[in-house]
């Protein structure tokens, strides 16, 4: 099985999936506090991504004028 | 004089059409529209005139990209042609109005047309995808719109593909390669959506984003359209076309990406809540432990009154019991007590018959 490493977009809706976890109805204190953590952890995760990431700008070969 | 060379009068005309074309090809003209018709429905005809002098020219109706109407004044880029009945005209090859009034007269009259044709239907248009990664810029790579648009999406978000067609943006040739870039875009259907980008400039540099051909190429791309062209004030018939319109190539930028540095605060944001939901349960939680404490308390307290209660009723009970008056030396004596009958006798210790002697009323 192969895991692909996800990009920034995907990360962000992790994050937003695990914030929904705590106010549904699903929410157990018990594994709250891992939950937690492991959040906080992409959060961290998002910030690096965020700040590192530039975009790629390429010009096309093809002339236009002809 | 000897000649040095005798022309039939066709290889003339065909001579002098050659050195014409070489000399003037592609020439632009700018004059006042008079006599202007279309014959047959493909044929174009209209002179171009200024105070002193006037030229006919023909034009095939497929190569009129902007209504006209006598008293407009264009530019033409056109071939000087001397026709078989030795009558001068220009070939055009396009036409542009120029000059404020006549921008706007064709402006309106295009506009009316296409939005008959419904061409700038709302229900046309298409959002811009979400979470777009790949994204096709139609812009001349030395305009100072499309560095602004570089800029602005560069400081906002990263991960993005840019595939830029560098073409003109204003200029009698614009339109066609704007065009040629959206079929690229389109054929390939590589990028989520296209940006076509140009910064503020006169109406004239503008006027390109009124060709008919080209709007009616925006209205077709299979692919989402944003446009981003001049000022916010400025308003295009590829704007009208475009699915979604932004009012300068800086906002075009912001209107595709989103912003790091407000997701990074939202991101902050929803830690700071869950942190706060987690102490607010932790608190609830406490304080529904403290209540079961108290009803416990209050439990401990009703069950020890109750006790009392009852070792009271007990002690009550106790006083009543028989046994207890017999021990304080009283008997309990059953049957009549009439003489010469047996009656039961109980002491504590004791049941005893005893034969009753004598029986009088107390005193």
């Amino acid at each position: 099985m192969t895991t692909k490493k996800k990009n920034v977009s995907e990360k962000i809706a992790e994050l937003k999936a695990g914030t929904d976890w705590f106010y549904s109805d699903d929410f157990v204190l018990d594994e709250a506090s891992q939950k937690y953590r492991d959040l906080m952890n992409l959060a961290k995760e998002i910030e690096r991504d965020l700040v590192e990431m530039k975009n790629e700008i390429k010009i096309i070969d093809e002339d236009f004028s002809k | 004089m000897e000649p040095t060379q005798v022309y039939s009068v066709s290889d003339f005309q065909a001579v002098l059409n050659q050195i014409m074309e070489t000399a003037f090809s592609g020439v632009v003209v700018e004059g006042e529209v008079s006599s202007f018709k279309i014959n047959q429905g493909k044929f174009v005809f209209f002179d171009l005139k200024d105070d002193q002098a006037s030229v006919g020219c023909f034009m095939m109706k497929f190569a009129l990209r902007f209504p006209l109407e006598d008293g407009m004044k264009v530019r033409v880029r056109a071939i000087p042609k001397l026709t078989n009945w030795g009558k001068f005209s220009l070939t055009v090859q396009a036409v542009v109005p120029v000059g404020e009034g006549s921008l706007k007269k064709s402006f309106e009259l295009l506009k009316k047309k296409l939005t008959a044709e419904g061409l700038f239907a709302p229900e046309k248009k298409r959002p811009l995808p979400e979470n777009i990664v790949k994204i096709g810029v139609i812009s001349s790579t030395q305009a100072a719109g499309y560095a602004d648009f570089c800029k602005i999406l560069n400081e906002r978000w990263g991960g993005l593909e840019l595939q830029v067609a560098h073409c003109q943006v204003q200029g009698m040739v614009a339109a066609d390669q704007i065009m040629k870039a959206l079929s690229y875009f389109n054929e390939r259907s590589e990028v989520q959506a296209i940006a076509i980008l140009r910064g503020g400039g006169s109406a004239d540099d503008l006027a390109v984003f009124n060709d008919e051909a080209l709007v009616r190429a925006v209205a077709a791309s299979k692919i989402p359209v944003i446009t981003g062209i001049g000022h916010e004030i400025d308003e295009s018939l590829c704007d009208l076309a475009a699915d979604v319109v932004a009012s300068t190539p800086s906002n075009a930028a912001q209107m595709l990406s989103r912003d790091r540095k407000e997701i990074v605060v939202a991101i902050r944001s929803d830690i700071n809540r869950i942190n706060n939901l987690l102490n607010a349960k932790i608190d609830e939680l406490i304080v529904d432990t403290r209540d079961v404490l108290r009803v416990g308390r209050d439990i401990v307290v009703k069950i020890t009154t109750i006790e009392s209660e009852i070792a009271a009723q007990k002690h009550v009970l106790a006083q009543l019991n028989p046994d207890n008056v017999l021990e304080r030396g009283y008997a309990l004596i059953r049957g009549e007590a009439k003489v010469g009958n047996v009656v039961e006798i109980t002491t504590y210790k004791q049941d005893i018959k005893a034969k009753v002697t004598e029986a009088k009323e107390r005193k």
